[in-house]
């Protein structure tokens, strides 16, 4: 159980940064769900993955040494207080992000795969289709044990108009997390919305009593329209059926949500402090997002989640750092130095939000150890250099111990054309879902064991 | 459909099997044909093998082979004629590629004449056959979920809901450049939370307005319609107050079964010892959160056999025209029309599309459809260099996209000619962005519509808004600009660019350079400039413009140089110069803003059977003198709009 103390301490440090109007949440139904941790001695594993756009600057990336006698490269130097929590995976790929035949698109391939390890179909928008991803592998498997399957955040919600990559639909660079082969899972981008729904809102701050009729009220509303629903498959065809699944889906873990509700006691009087909307500095952002997955975990809200530092093909300009071009134009840098320069700062910038989130993962104890212990956490891109395009030695950090599962402070060189899919493999076995294949993958990767 | 078209390949049958269906009035001439796709004439194949084949062996296969597939472009290996000739956008791209002389490159064994001759009248012919033989299909729409726009404006109209509880949702994912494409469309477990929470906070919104004590007079509520008299009454006033909302909410009249389970909440309030009127608000909230309100449902006809395709209903027909023009529910007298059968009469179809653009919900066009399709929606993440831009602040971004909603409105509103949009001698501009214009006499903040010279400003081309989201953050981009001009006005996008771009040697070009002399070095390169020589140029007549659109003369210590030579020979100087070079092809504009109006209005990307239609609607519109309401109305009336393709069950 994680006493009041503890609780008030870790909530208040997160939310102060916020600015903007402050709300008092006194009574959180989240909180409540959290206090009924499993005892410490099992501690489930976590796993997060964090998305980076357009590649890097791999020369600036990749260790000299391999083995765990390394130098961090200016690119991860940031990570160095993590040091040991970390691995640098290297020559991991995607096969299934190159043209194979569709032309251009690589940045709509990238991230449509990165998760999925599947070749996604060339469409601006008549037949999308990817593969379901790891992260809702694991959610489908774990997602009744926490009151959220799973967690899509991103930091650039998608472009509004136009087109995002030749010929793909903006669905496929938005999303990193796919629910199915054909359904993606939209990230939330507004940090507010985030914690509304993981910790409640200030509207509802209601009595006990109130707050039963309600619930009492959302259940028949649902049984009224899983009802008309079943009654509306019968009058559809076959694609419109598959559309309306999604509806289908949707409601039922609603359902399964109202019931955990029910099995949790409410708890008492914790203030936090929620940021109106997205804060404009790009670090207090990226940081309050990850802060909002840190805490997602420590509370047990969730133990999946997927975060897009940005969307796939951003052009967003870092002036933090004093990069005025925006971040896809200049990654085609064509072997300019001050255009690689500005993208190598643009790699440490993100490096250093991650660290941040590594950081704080370390600190927060958790059972018998820390945060960081009993998670996995990916960070990469599914573009290794911005200006060649290729997918082959892909940048890969692999952070955490899984539970004591994986062994960490090495540079582990791989094959150059290894499935980036095989990590995957042997997350998905730490988080207790074995699983015999995923997109391209051709079995679990050697030498990340701990035993 | 694919058994068909073995059967049918025969031309001669076909022909015959038509005319008999014609003769007995029978409806299923157009699907009983199927699409012409891979339904090659046997002359073209015949014309394929002598005449086309060995002249690319000659000319084209030794770099457009798999292996080498220069510019992204196989000409070789397709499996037979008929694939190959089926091909058509790729024919098309061969057509132009040989017409203007860009193919082969100058280095390589020229083709004669007539050799050359031979073949582009030979390409020429087979396109006009195959479209000849193509017939028009209603196509596959998805069901389509409210977007976010369109959430807003129907609980709007719906109930009159002042606030907008959409901009809480997530954003919608866009394909084909818009946010109404069913298939695309989704609905995760979070967004179905988010409608919810809305539908909650609807109901109670309705009911404190409606039932307190400042609340409206009865015949000014959108529910609470019919005082309850005590107990008694209560079944009937609920289903008086019920059934009208439903039935808008719905875009149908609901069924018995429907309304029952929907007044079965009132009871269940009751039980819970709530008010009658509590009851409503729980009957709104699950009105508000079922799939017949969420999605646009139109059901698909029980097949046994025979033709699948129908005519949608006159609900579906109304909701189809609404959401289109409005982005919203029928109204009243739409709802009424298709109930009475209306809609069916050519007469009252159009009056009612003259009524509804005349409405100013019409402005849902400029805001959702335009700000797609010119892309102008992109404003709100536009994010020029602070340093460089320093006037580019909130209140002018917001003036820009203001400016060209105000100016399609009027086009709109005023049923104006559509080749308006390219050269118009009229804009609206308040004080800050008529000073950004550098034109004088305009003061306040609030909009005033303004004569402008067109050789500097009128038509969207000019326009900051569009001027600004085809600019990166520091410099304006000719090829942006240009890339924009040939998707959103020309309906003629390049080819992505092939995976492996060979990165321009930066070495021979100075990079203090203009940047026109930098972008010529892309058309000294073979693979680059069979594309680069179409953007490139559309992009250099806008070069007066900086990247938020302020008119200049100098790049930096560069005068501009604002000419441009198209591959076909044209040539223009300057913006007025480019937009009258634009105008001299009224027909492609035409044709590329109806195809960017009939997938946003269908919510789904085009197919090469839709080809007939758009040739129909570019000719009436043109008869019609370019009337923005002859678009809309040829665009309700054809008929993919009008009908909707049947999905047999085992598919």
């Amino acid at each position: 159980m994680i006493s009041f103390t503890q609780k008030r301490t870790l909530d208040r440090r997160t939310f102060l940064r916020g600015v903007g109007a402050a709300v008092a949440l006194p009574t959180l139904d989240a909180m409540a769900s959290a206090l009924p941790r499993p005892s410490a001695s099992v501690s489930p594993v976590r796993m997060a993955f964090v998305y980076i756009p357009n590649g890097v600057i791999i020369e600036d990336w990749t260790p000299a040494a391999d083995g765990t006698d390394f130098a961090l490269p200016h690119i991860l130097e940031p990570l160095g207080p993590s040091r040991d929590s970390i691995n640098i995976l290297t020559g991991l790929s995607h096969h299934n992000a190159q043209a194979l035949g569709d032309g251009g698109g690589d940045h709509a391939r990238a991230s449509a795969v990165f998760l999925t390890g599947v070749h996604p179909v060339k469409t601006d928008g008549a037949n999308i289709r990817a593969g379901i991803s790891v992260d809702q592998i694991a959610a489908q498997h774990l997602g009744h044990h926490t009151r959220f399957a799973s967690l899509e955040l991103t930091c650039e919600p998608g472009k509004l108009a136009g087109n995002c990559d030749s010929g793909y639909s903006c669905a496929y660079s938005n999303s990193i997390s796919w629910r199915s082969e054909t359904t993606p899972n939209p990230p939330e981008g507004n940090p507010r919305a985030v914690f509304e729904r993981l910790f409640g809102s200030a509207s509802e701050n209601l009595d006990p009593a109130t707050r039963a009729k309600r619930e009492k009220y959302r259940g028949s509303i649902l049984d009224f329209v899983l009802e008309d629903t079943k009654k509306l498959q019968n009058t559809l065809g076959p694609t419109d059926r598959r559309k309306l699944d999604e509806y289908l889906y949707a409601v039922r873990m609603i359902e399964r949500r109202i019931e955990s509700n029910e099995k949790f006691a409410a708890s008492e009087g914790v203030e936090l402090e929620v940021p109106e909307s997205a804060p404009k500095d790009y670090a207090e952002y990226a940081r309050l997002m990850f802060d909002l997955q840190a805490l997602a975990f420590q509370t047990d809200q969730t133990r999946i989640a997927t975060f897009m530092m940005a969307m796939e093909g951003s052009n967003r300009a870092y002036r933090e750092v004093g990069v005025d071009g925006g971040h896809h134009g200049i990654s085609h840098h064509q072997g300019d130095e001050a255009k690689i320069a500005d993208i190598r700062k643009i790699n440490r910038y993100h490096m250093e939000q991650f660290a941040y989130f590594i950081e704080r993962l370390k600190k927060t104890e958790d059972g018998d150890g820390s945060l960081l212990d009993h998670s996995l956490v990916v960070y990469g891109s599914g573009i290794s250099d911005g200006n060649r395009h290729n997918h082959n030695n892909l940048p890969v950090i692999l952070a955490g111990g899984a539970c004591g599962n994986v062994k960490s402070g090495r540079h582990i060189k791989y094959e150059d054309e290894t499935p980036m899919a095989n990590l995957y493999l042997n997350m998905l076995e730490h988080a207790g879902v074995p699983t015999q294949a995923l997109g391209d993958s051709t079995g679990k990767l050697n030498y990340l064991s701990a035993v | 459909m694919q058994h068909h078209q073995h059967i049918l390949r025969n031309k001669p049958f076909r022909l015959c099997l038509t005319a008999l269906l014609l003769v007995a009035g029978c409806e299923t001439v157009k699907d009983a044909e199927g699409p012409a796709g891979g339904d090659a004439i046997p002359e073209s194949v015949t014309a394929y093998n002598e005449l086309l084949q060995p002249f690319m062996n000659q000319y084209c296969y030794s770099c457009h082979n798999v292996d080498d597939m220069k510019g992204g472009v196989d000409l070789e290996s397709f499996e037979t004629p008929e694939i190959a000739l089926g091909n058509m956008a790729l024919w098309e791209r061969v057509e132009e590629m040989l017409r203007t002389g860009q193919m082969p490159p100058e280095r390589r064994p020229q083709p004669s004449a007539e050799e050359l001759e031979k073949v582009l009248a030979f390409i020429a012919s087979h396109q006009e056959a195959t479209r000849k033989a193509i017939k028009s299909e209603p196509g596959q729409i998805t069901m389509r979920r409210l977007n976010r726009a369109e959430y807003n404006n129907t609980v709007r109209d719906l109930l009159g809901v002042a606030f907008t509880p959409a901009d809480d949702f997530p954003p919608d994912d866009s394909g084909y450049g818009f946010d109404t494409i069913g298939s695309v469309l989704t609905l995760s477990p979070m967004l179905m939370e988010k409608y919810l929470t809305a539908a909650e906070r609807i109901a109670h919104d309705v009911y404190t307005r409606e039932t307190g004590t400042e609340s409206k007079e009865v015949s000014r509520r959108y529910v609470f319609t019919c005082e309850h008299e005590g107990k008694a009454h209560m079944a009937s006033c609920a289903q008086r107050v019920l059934a009208p909302v439903v039935r808008r909410a719905y875009r149908r009249t609901p069924t018995r079964e429907e309304m029952n389970a929907l007044l079965h909440f009132v009871q269940l309030a009751r039980d819970n010892e709530d008010t009658f009127e509590q009851g409503i608000e729980v009957a709104l909230q699950a009105m508000l959160v079922s799939p017949q309100f969420l999605y646009r449902v139109e059901e698909n006809p029980k097949l046994r056999f025979g033709n699948p395709d129908r005519r949608v209903n006159d609900f579906e027909l109304a909701s189809r025209i609404s959401y289109f023009l409005w982005s919203s529910m029928p109204d009243d007298a739409l709802l009424r029309a298709a109930e009475q059968g209306q809609l069916q009469n050519p007469r009252t179809l159009r009056l009612q599309i003259a009524r509804m653009l005349r409405d100013e919900k019409s402005i849902a066009m400029a805001e959702h459809f335009a700000g797609q399709w010119l892309e102008f929606r992109n404003m709100a993440v536009a994010d020029p260099d602070p340093k460089l831009f320093p006037t580019f602040d909130k209140p002018l971004r917001e003036a820009m996209e203001k400016e060209t909603i105000l100016f399609y409105e009027s086009i709109v509103r005023e049923d104006r000619s559509v080749l308006d949009f390219i050269d118009a001698d009229y804009t609206y501009l308040n004080a800050s962005l008529a000073n950004h214009y550098g034109i004088d006499g305009v003061t306040g903040e609030n909009f005033q519509r303004v004569t402008v010279d067109r050789a500097q400003r009128g038509g969207v081309l000019t326009q900051a808004s569009i001027l600004t989201v085809t600019s990166y953050p520091t410099r304006t981009s000719p090829v942006l600009r240009g890339v924009w001009i040939l998707h959103n006005i020309l309906a003629a996008p390049p080819p992505p660019p092939p995976p492996d771009v060979p990165a321009l040697e930066s070495a021979k070009v100075d990079q203090s350079a203009p940047m026109r002399a930098r972008l010529e070095e892309h058309r000294s390169n073979e693979s680059c400039a069979s594309c680069h020589a179409r953007i490139d140029p559309l992009g250099f007549g806008l070069e007066n413009f900086d990247a938020v659109g302020a008119w200049r003369t100098t790049d930096g210590d560069h005068p501009i140089d604002n000419s441009g030579t198209l591959p076909d020979g044209r040539s223009f100087t300057g913006v007025a110069e480019l937009k009258s070079t634009l105008l001299e092809r009224k027909d492609e504009f035409v044709r590329c803003l109806a195809e960017k109006m009939l997938v946003y209005g269908l919510g789904r990307g085009l197919e090469p059977f839709d080809e007939p239609v758009l040739d129909e609607i570019v000719a009436q519109v043109a008869r019609n003198d370019y009337r923005y309401s002859a678009l809309v109305y040829e665009i309700v009336r054809s008929l993919p709009f009008q009908k909707r393709r049947g999905e047999p069950e085992k598919s």
